[in-house]
């Protein structure tokens, strides 16, 4: 039992929001993006924020506990009603401190409906500075998956040494990637490819849960990792844990 | 000598008394001829078994990452250069030929060396660069065409040395740079391409020589002779020795060829002395004295490099440097004298300085405690005579750049400290890796940069203080339920009885209690009593459990008071906790190298990326939150006075009883620093976390210059308005209103809206201006 229940919570606390996520309601599209002065002041003053969220919360509850009974990080739709705010007391101290207004970076991330290639409206850096991806070009992908620059050269490269059988020579190409662009899912998930190939199937799973982590609002690509890790867990003898995954990849 | 005395002794003899005599003297020659035919069959052994075997150990090779260079790379053209000046690349105003660069203002044009890396082989390039502010703005080719992506060689940062400290780089005929060879051959061998081993006329020309001059001026060795004595013999100086050595010279000339022997010869010289450490071969002499491969070097280096054959000490160039020159343009005039060299040619030689680099920058002692991580880890791989002897090359992910900026930050830290009692006897270490990887960077083990020594980065294992707190709040946030970040909590005294009936009564570090404050503030302000407070609520155990995950190994007793740091670490060890926090919940073993190539280049072993997810991101990503206050408004906040508000860092400070120990650990998006700061004695010091580790790694922030910290919100986590004062639930357009994430269900339910939308613009306008700034 135990055994069942350990990779379904692992897989819950990653599946978690992924069943609601549909390409029309994603309010943290591209949260890596660092939102200039004028765009934090005008996302205020439209108070239009957190509707996306908020119509998202109850849906994303229920879904959990439809996968099973085990709690994880998310309380059911029935808990959230019972805040616990509620139960916080009053400071009764007045030498207790506010919350500073310094904000921290996140603050303003939820407010972005900006486009993802608006990642390069920062302070002072050049548009694909931060991770060498250049967001838009023309290729062979799908419209949201395109990449250019040094990290297509480099997955070129690995795909060429994966087909001539070299995993080791397509492996060190794709960390290579991965310094270029540690931030990149399409990096992870072809080095999770690799690893799969190499038999080396934990690992594989590992990355592309990692990638998963980097895939906000890239529907097709969180699909394709989801596909990786239900193949993973299968070669792992996870039946269960593969049907999971399997399920998100399809949904 | 038995011949020789016979016959002095006898005078004219009769017939048959010669006859016999003669007799004798054959058969005794003849003894001696057969003896002699014996020894030259066991000279010859030994000649062909040294020589067509292996003929050198070759120690392993150590290299840092090679630098990447892409269209929007995050790289200052100072960094850029300093880079290639360790690689020894020549400034010239046209670049010309491998390993040359032009610098004109923003542009470099440079051409790259080629290298043999893991995937496969990058030849040599002409690559052009532009800068622009702190990037790379523009990567072209020869022909003008883009480049997508481009590398240096990477810089050779050491070698792992067997037990007789001897070094070479071997290299092959053809890699000898022009004039190598004339020269070589015109200042030690004339004859070189005609005698047989021995020349009996530079015997005779030496003999003439050191005659009339009266003293020993000249030898008559010849580059055979030479290559057999520091090949095969001892240094003894003896007739003996000798006579062995002109057999053996002879008999290596009938097996090989003048070609094989040059080579040979060139790989064998010995031109210099590097502490304890041999350097033999002109491929390691040109790296050592030029930081340049033996191929790139021009006239005057060449004759500095033969010169130096005749005394390697005496003529030492860094040492001598008079005698150095003078004795290279003496080789100079020979060589325009015997027509090697043309009379042009020869005087603009003359011109060149000696050019030598300031020290070896090739020397294993440059970075010594990076070398001791690599050298740990390869020993567990590896035997060690495969290290010292079969030339492995090995791959690392250490970055010059960054380790130079973390050396140059510990040096203007203690200078600024200088002259506070105590400050002396502090000692420091320091390790940088990049969170996205899980690759060391940079490592200090001690104060003194350069010195090898007690290597504390990896065997200081001292008290973590207050480091350990950030597993005591992430235990709390793994329970949505049960905390938040706007928990409200208590800092109040209490007191505990410990299993072994000791009472605990922990205090803070101003020894007041603050009340009640959010569950974030005990973080941030590195509280004691509320962070213990919530650790004994949480459990020790649950703690530890959490301590385990983020990577953390030891075995440590449940006390109350390893829940503030009693618990000992060292700082890869602290680096290994941060970095799964660094790195959103995955944990990643800690890796030095990336891979490792036989001395032929082929692949041997790779040590691949490997991680684990250990925590929900969520949680994660609130724990980073409060980390990041305690940079904005806690123990860490003092780095906004040197650094710029817009640079996102998360970090936690520690301090131990007293101040024995000072910790930061700390990171952005790209960059994971922690150092820590106390006295090997573990005596007391002036110093806590705020104002002692957290100086240096400031002053290292500012120099590296780092991406803001900025993970990625996780599905789980939402953003709500709440009351700064009551942690309530509250509008965007109220007074007082800030955001905070919660876990997706756990957040306070939305207050009313406070009217028009224009004063919280302002006053979120206030708040980016006051962190712009």
């Amino acid at each position: 039992m135990n055994k069942w229940l350990i990779p379904s919570l692992a897989a819950l606390a990653l599946l978690n929001g992924c069943a609601s996520q549909t390409r029309s309601n994603i309010p943290v599209v591209d949260s890596g993006s660092r939102v200039s002065n004028g765009e934090r002041v005008s996302a205020n003053r439209s108070n239009t924020y957190r509707a996306p969220v908020q119509a998202q919360t109850p849906a994303q509850a229920q879904s959990i506990q439809e996968d099973s009974g085990v709690t994880v990080m998310v309380p059911g739709g029935a808990n959230a009603s019972a805040a616990p705010i509620s139960t916080f007391t009053p400071p009764i101290s007045t030498s207790q401190a506010p919350i500073s207004t310094a904000p921290v970076n996140q603050a303003p991330v939820n407010n972005t409906y900006t486009p993802p290639a608006a990642t390069g409206s920062t302070y002072n850096m050049p548009s694909s500075a931060p991770t060498g991806i250049p967001s838009a070009s023309s290729g062979g992908l799908s419209a949201d998956e395109q990449l250019d620059g040094p990290v297509l050269a480099l997955l070129t490269t690995a795909q060429q040494q994966q087909s001539t059988g070299d995993l080791n020579g397509a492996s060190s190409s794709l960390e290579r990637a991965q310094r270029v662009a540690p931030r990149e899912p399409q990096v992870l998930y072809k080095l999770a490819q690799v690893r799969l190939a190499q038999g080396d199937a934990p690992q594989a799973e590992q990355l592309a849960r990692r990638g998963l982590t980097y895939a906000n609002g890239r529907a097709s690509l969180q699909a394709s990792l989801w596909g990786l890790i239900a193949q993973a867990r299968e070669k792992q003898g996870d039946a269960a844990g593969a049907a999971l995954a399997r399920q998100k990849a399809n949904g | 000598m038995t011949r020789s005395r016979t016959s002095k002794k006898s005078p004219k003899p009769a017939n048959s008394r010669l006859r016999s005599l003669l007799g004798w003297a054959l058969k005794l020659s003849l003894v001696g001829l057969v003896i002699l035919a014996c020894f030259a069959v066991y000279l010859d052994s030994i000649v062909q078994e040294k020589f067509s075997g292996k003929r050198w150990t070759i120690p392993a090779k150590v290299y840092a990452r090679p630098l990447e260079l892409f269209v929007g790379q995050k790289l200052s053209r100072d960094d850029f250069l300093i880079e290639l000046d360790a690689l020894g690349y020549r400034r010239e105003s046209v670049a010309n030929g491998p390993g040359a660069a032009a610098v004109n203002g923003n542009n470099v044009d440079l051409n790259t060396r080629g290298f043999q890396f893991y995937e496969g082989a990058d030849p040599a390039q002409q690559i052009h660069v532009r800068f622009s502010g702190d990037y790379v703005a523009d990567l072209t080719a020869a022909n003008g065409s883009k480049l997508a992506v481009a590398r240096l060689e990477p810089l050779m940062i050491g070698g792992l040395y067997p037990k007789n400290l001897e070094d070479r780089i071997l290299i092959k005929l053809d890699q000898a740079p022009p004039y190598l060879l004339d020269t070589l051959v015109t200042v030690e061998d004339r004859d070189f391409y005609h005698h047989f081993g021995v020349s009996p006329k530079s015997i005779a020309r030496a003999f003439w020589v050191n005659a009339s001059a009266g003293q020993m001026r000249q030898g008559g060795s010849t580059l055979t002779q030479q290559l057999v004595k520091n090949f095969y013999l001892t240094n003894e100086r003896s007739l003996t020795r000798k006579l062995t050595e002109a057999m053996m010279a002879v008999l290596l000339e009938i097996h090989y060829s003048k070609q094989e022997i040059l080579e040979a010869y060139l790989n064998e010289v010995f031109v210099g002395q590097d502490g304890q450490r041999a350097v033999h071969g002109f491929g390691l002499a040109s790296q050592y004295f030029f930081s340049q491969p033996l191929s790139e070097l021009k006239l005057h280096q060449v004759a500095l490099l033969v010169g130096l054959v005749k005394g390697p000490s005496y003529y030492n160039p860094r040492r001598n440097p008079e005698r150095a020159l003078e004795r290279r343009n003496l080789v100079l005039d020979l060589l325009e004298q015997q027509g090697v060299a043309t009379a042009e040619a020869v005087a603009a030689a003359k011109k060149m300085p000696l050019g030598v680099t300031k020290t070896g920058s090739l020397a294993d002692s440059s970075f010594p405690d990076f070398l001791d991580l690599v050298k740990r880890q390869l020993r567990q791989d590896y035997r060690d005579e495969d290290l010292t002897e079969e030339g492995l090359r090995i791959f690392t992910s250490f970055d010059p750049i960054l380790q130079m900026k973390s050396e140059a930050a510990v040096r203007e830290s203690f200078a600024k400290m200088a002259g506070r009692k105590g400050s002396d006897e502090m000692e420091t270490a320091m390790v940088v890796t990049n969170p996205e990887t899980g690759e060391v960077q940079a490592l200090i083990g001690s104060r003194q940069a350069g010195f090898a020594g007690f290597n504390r980065a990896l065997d200081a294992v001292r008290p973590i203080g207050s480091l350990v707190k950030p597993a005591i709040y992430l235990t709390a946030l793994e329970r949505p339920q049960q905390y938040t970040l706007t928990s409200w909590v208590p800092d109040e005294p209490f007191q505990v009885k410990g299993a072994d009936g000791q009472i605990w009564k922990p205090q803070n570090f101003d020894h007041k209690a603050h009340g009640n404050i959010f569950l974030y503030q005990g973080l941030a302000h590195s509280y004691n009593l509320s962070s213990a407070k919530l650790g004994l609520d949480l459990g020790v155990p649950n703690v530890f459990k959490t301590l385990t995950k983020l990577g953390v190994t030891r075995d440590w007793p449940a006390f109350p008071s390893m829940l503030l740091g009693a618990g000992a670490l060292t700082p890869i060890e602290v680096a290994t906790m941060y970095q799964t926090i660094a790195s959103g919940g995955f944990n990643t073993p800690l890796r030095g190298i990336r891979s490792v190539l036989t001395a032929e280049g082929e692949p041997l072993k790779r040590y691949p990326f490997q991680i684990q997810q250990r925590f929900d991101p969520g949680s994660i990503y609130l724990l980073q939150n409060a980390m990041q206050r305690v940079m904005r408004e806690g123990t860490g906040k003092s780095v906004y006075n040197v650094l710029p508000g817009s640079l996102n860092l998360a970090g936690k400070s520690g301090t131990t009883n007293d101040s024995r120990d000072s910790w930061f650990a700390g990171f952005s998006q790209d960059l994971l620093a922690v150092v820590w700061m106390g006295r090997d004695d573990n005596g007391k010091t002036p110093f806590t976390g705020a104002t002692g580790s957290l100086q240096i790694w400031t002053s290292f922030m500012k120099k590296a210059d780092p991406l803001p910290l900025d993970m990625a919100m996780p599905d789980n986590v939402v953003q709500a308005w709440v009351n700064a004062s009551t942690g309530q639930g509250t509008d965007a357009s109220c007074p007082n209103a800030v955001q905070m994430p919660y876990i997706r269900g756990s957040e306070p339910q939305p207050g009313p809206t406070c009217g028009g939308p224009t004063a919280p613009a302002e006053s979120v306008m206030d708040w980016v201006k006051g962190w712009l700034n």
